[in-house]
């Protein structure tokens, strides 16, 4: 499986998918014109990776300062992609990274936490 | 667009520091929150109110990017424009105006939910914002249905009026305040 790296822009994150050491990063603002669009790649490639038969933990960091409602939704659909890997036995864990004084991200990181009770999820704290 | 409107907005807010009418795109609205973000910066906004402050800002413009008709286009063809304000008053609370045309149907469609949405407290609308996240049910081609949710939920207060321009046309301002004088 190959790995993704799409760069950031003024409103688009930095985002690394990376087959061979099992990282997935995202960090950055997300508000793209067309959020669906825009991430798509980024959801086929996770999906084709949790299809493989790769048997090591994966890890993922998210670091989204701030973003749109549409993001919003596309994280939530990118969580339940993770959680369908974790239910079919992927190991998975997952760092919501957020800056000490932006407790925003924090409550959206929070409420991710609370959707998705399965998950390895945590809070870090830059 | 309405000169006296942005006057009286002046004269109850207090400080204008961002203002622009005209044709809306996704780098306009980029180089507008480069402009918002040394504003937060130089006032040292805490992280969380401005993260707040930016994405009621997105939510506004794109909404009106995607959305906005014209007074002299056929009745539902898009024309992405639009009037967008942010103030700041004395106690410095953040205003954010946006006004933009829409049309007849358009508000049938947004008044109820707004006016849903204003009767509402704040848990409920973070209650219901996560419901409609989860269930996908208000989402269509460029939006998540959850647009004025995100906004309620990061406001300290909306209003919003319509305006009849014709008997299908409308124009509709809304305002988001913003505090920012909170206890941490």
């Amino acid at each position: 499986m190959h790995d993704l790296i799409i760069d950031e822009t003024k409103y688009t994150p930095y985002i690394k998918l990376d087959a061979t050491n099992g990282i997935i990063e995202i960090k950055g603002k997300s508000y793209p014109e067309n959020t669906f669009e825009f991430y798509k790649p980024m959801m086929n490639w996770v999906e084709d990776f949790f299809n493989s038969d790769r048997k090591e933990k994966t890890l993922v960091n998210l670091e989204i300062i701030y973003f749109n409602s549409s993001s919003s939704k596309l994280f939530f659909d990118f969580f339940d992609l993770l959680e369908e890997a974790h239910n079919k036995g992927k190991e998975i864990e997952i760092n919501w990274i957020y800056h000490s004084d932006n407790e925003s991200a924090l409550e959206a990181g929070e409420d991710f936490k609370e959707d998705f009770l399965e998950l390895n999820f945590n809070l870090v704290e830059k | 667009m309405n000169i006296k409107m942005i006057q009286d907005i002046v004269e109850e807010d207090g400080i204008l520091f961002l203002t622009y009418g005209g044709f809306i795109s996704q780098s306009l609205i980029s180089s507008m929150m480069e402009a918002l973000e040394k504003e937060a910066e130089q006032n040292n906004l805490n992280l969380g109110i401005s993260s707040n402050i930016f994405t009621i800002f997105i939510e506004l413009t794109q909404n009106m990017m995607n959305y906005s008709k014209s007074k002299n286009l056929e009745y539902d063809e898009n024309s992405p424009e639009g009037l967008i304000l942010v103030t700041k008053d004395i106690d410095d609370c953040y205003y954010i105006h946006s006004q933009n045309i829409i049309t007849e149907d358009d508000k049938n469609r947004i008044e109820p939910k707004l006016e849903k949405i204003v009767d509402m407290s704040k848990e409920e609308i973070k209650k219901e914002y996560r419901l409609l996240r989860k269930s996908g049910k208000d989402s269509h081609g460029k939006g998540a249905g959850i647009g004025f949710y995100e906004i309620a939920k990061r406001s300290d207060g909306i209003k919003f009026e319509f305006n009849k321009i014709t008997d299908e046309k409308y124009y509709f301002h809304f305002i988001s305040k913003i505090k920012t004088n909170k206890e941490k």
